[in-house]
């Protein structure tokens, strides 16, 4: 990433640079990027002020388009179940993230430091395997799912965001550890910490902050995901919350002020993780272009 | 992880050099991997070209040959989806142009940017489901569209873009662009970050505008990241779209909005139809297949 562009050369004058712009005028610029950037900001806070305006009506005060009460939110819970929702989401996440690391660290380990024969040829099949949309193997992938009885509980769901999640994980883990020295591992192994030694007491403790990105990616991908809770959670009673309020959405029957104070509670943790980790995210997206 | 400690010990007889002890380490390492990606993903793209070929409600199958995908090609619903996919990509440049622009407007830095960019990466953590929701009620009758539009004193226009079959689409476009500017903001903005700042000072002072100095240095450094942006952007389009459309329009009105990843669903899950909804499955599959080779090249020009 270091061939820039070179800066314009017909102009090398040795003359003074051109003098700066009055101090006014750089103030009244500032100001209208502030108010540009402020516009922006509108828009993207646009959907949150939806969604607590609509969430502070009744349905009646919703309709009518006049006042404010907190009737939608008191009648929350007989509107949606959103407490076994939220919790139906936290364990589908949390299983899947589980899995995810406890399979694609190693996997990333191998692929960068113990090479096998072959190895690039399967580190390349796997990574391809993440431009494989679920919906292009959706039939196939629903009938095993089901034919294999894991469509009643969390186990089938979990599985399926494990598999989808894998492939890029890896790819994270394996682009990690490539920065990771070699001598480290071979001195674990000298040590006679075996390599599963290593993985467990050096490996992982070095990959903390690789863990935090895949964490944080795969938690706000599996949070706001539909298809999958849609399709592999067969019971009702364990629907994940964007599953339960995209349904109750397209039934159309639902009052909007309280689909809108469903909507908000689904979207606080996402944003709060969100919020919290942002940099591991920046991270996890431009990991292979960005060094 | 205990089986794996144990396989590793049986098979490491003394009979093996650390050399080879080392490769069958990380051969069971990455063997947990496999396993799920092969199981989940690798053995269903089998199975959906095989049952391309079949007549398959989910149960029982019956071959029939390659006359399922002539008879695909004849079906005007698959041709309206992929239209439809089509006229979606006029987005893209939207979803890529407007980041950039506000990207830009990050980096000059006025006071108070990092708030400003918390803010707009905001939506980027909410679900599309939710992002759904809320785009219906901007473009419903009595939503916020119609009363920018009577705010500007046209009091008797009114728009129901999700209403109708000809502006539906542009409907789904146009949330489209807003859910992705989060995520190719930050994209750029890392791109910017990594432009050194002493070169565009240098460019000024040599005289050149700021224009010149978007055109000719900024720009080409985020040449990378614009690739990665676009291919990511296209495959959200091809592959993401399912939670908006499902809440906004279920597909409609009419098919006005299925694209190819609901023409799937619907055909496999409302109709019964497995058999034709794999083949379907099997073209989306080919379309991404195609884009995604372009981010291998890119990932891959990086080793």
């Amino acid at each position: 990433m270091t061939t820039l562009a070179t800066p314009p050369q017909e102009s090398e004058r040795e003359e003074a640079p051109p003098a700066p712009p009055s101090q006014a005028r750089r103030h009244v610029g500032r100001w209208i990027l502030f108010g540009m950037m402020l516009c922006v900001a509108v828009i993207m806070l646009y959907p949150f002020w939806v969604m607590i305006i609509t969430s502070l009506k009744s349905e009646t005060q919703f309709l009518s388009g006049g006042g404010f009460s907190w009737l939608s939110w008191k009648t929350l819970t007989d509107n949606i179940p959103i407490f076994q929702e939220v919790l139906s989401s936290t364990i589908v996440c949390s299983a899947s993230i589980f899995v995810i690391l406890c399979v694609g660290l190693p996997a990333g380990f191998a692929f960068s430091k113990l090479r096998f024969r072959a190895s690039t040829t399967i580190f390349l099949g796997l990574v391809s395997a993440m431009m494989v949309p679920l919906q292009a193997i959706l039939m196939p992938e629903f009938v095993n799912v089901t034919k294999l009885g894991l469509t009643g509980g969390y186990f089938g769901a979990i599985l399926v965001y494990a598999a989808l999640g894998t492939p890029f994980s890896t790819f994270l883990f394996t682009t990690y550890f490539r920065g990771v020295p070699d001598e480290l591992i071979e001195a674990g192994i000298v040590d006679g910490l075996g390599y599963v030694g290593v993985l467990g007491r050096l490996v992982v403790p070095i990959a903390v902050p690789a863990i935090a990105t895949v964490t944080v990616l795969q938690f706000i991908q599996i949070w706001d995901d539909l298809l999958v809770g849609l399709l592999f959670i067969q019971n009702t009673s364990e629907r994940p919350i964007t599953v339960g309020l995209a349904v109750l959405a397209a039934g159309r029957t639902t009052s909007i002020p309280a689909l809108m104070a469903g909507s908000l509670v689904s979207a606080l943790p996402a944003m709060l993780v969100y919020l919290g980790f942002q940099r591991y995210l920046v991270k996890g997206l431009t990991m292979g272009i960005d060094r | 992880m205990s089986v794996i400690t144990a396989t590793t010990k049986q098979n490491a007889g003394p009979w093996m050099t650390l050399r080879r002890r080392r490769q069958f380490a990380g051969f069971l390492f990455t063997l947990p991997a496999l396993a799920l990606v092969i199981g989940f993903i690798g053995i269903p793209i089998g199975q959906a070209i095989y049952y391309s070929f079949t007549s398959w409600n989910g149960l029982t199958s019956q071959w029939i040959g390659p006359s399922t995908w002539s008879q695909a090609f004849h079906n005007s619903n698959l041709w309206t989806a992929l239209q439809n996919n089509a006229l979606l990509l006029l987005s893209v440049p939207f979803a890529l142009g407007l980041p950039l622009c506000i990207a830009v407007l990050l980096h000059q830095r006025v006071a108070g940017w990092k708030v400003f960019r918390s803010i707009y990466f905001m939506p980027t953590a909410i679900s599309w489901v939710v992002l759904g929701l809320v785009a219906e009620r901007f473009f419903a009758y009595q939503g916020t569209l119609n009363s920018i539009i009577h705010f500007f004193g046209f009091s008797h226009t009114n728009t129901n873009m999700l209403g109708y079959e000809s502006t539906a689409l542009s409907a789904l476009g146009i949330t489209f662009v807003f859910t992705m500017i989060g995520t190719n903001t930050m994209l750029f903005l890392t791109g910017l970050a990594t432009l050194d700042p002493t070169l565009e000072e240098a460019a000024r002072i040599d005289g050149a505008g700021r224009w010149r100095i978007f055109r000719s240095i900024t720009l080409p450094h985020l040449s990378r990241f614009i690739q990665l942006a676009f291919v990511m952007t296209v495959i959200a389009l091809f592959s993401a779209l399912f939670s908006l459309i499902f809440v906004m329009t279920g597909g409609g009105p009419g098919y006005a909005t299925t694209t190819m990843e609901f023409l799937i669903y619907q055909t496999g899950f409302n109709q019964g139809d497995f058999g034709t909804a794999a083949l379907y499955g099997i073209i989306l599959f080919v379309l991404t297949a195609i884009v995604g080779i372009v981010q291998l090249r890119l990932i891959g020009s990086d080793e």
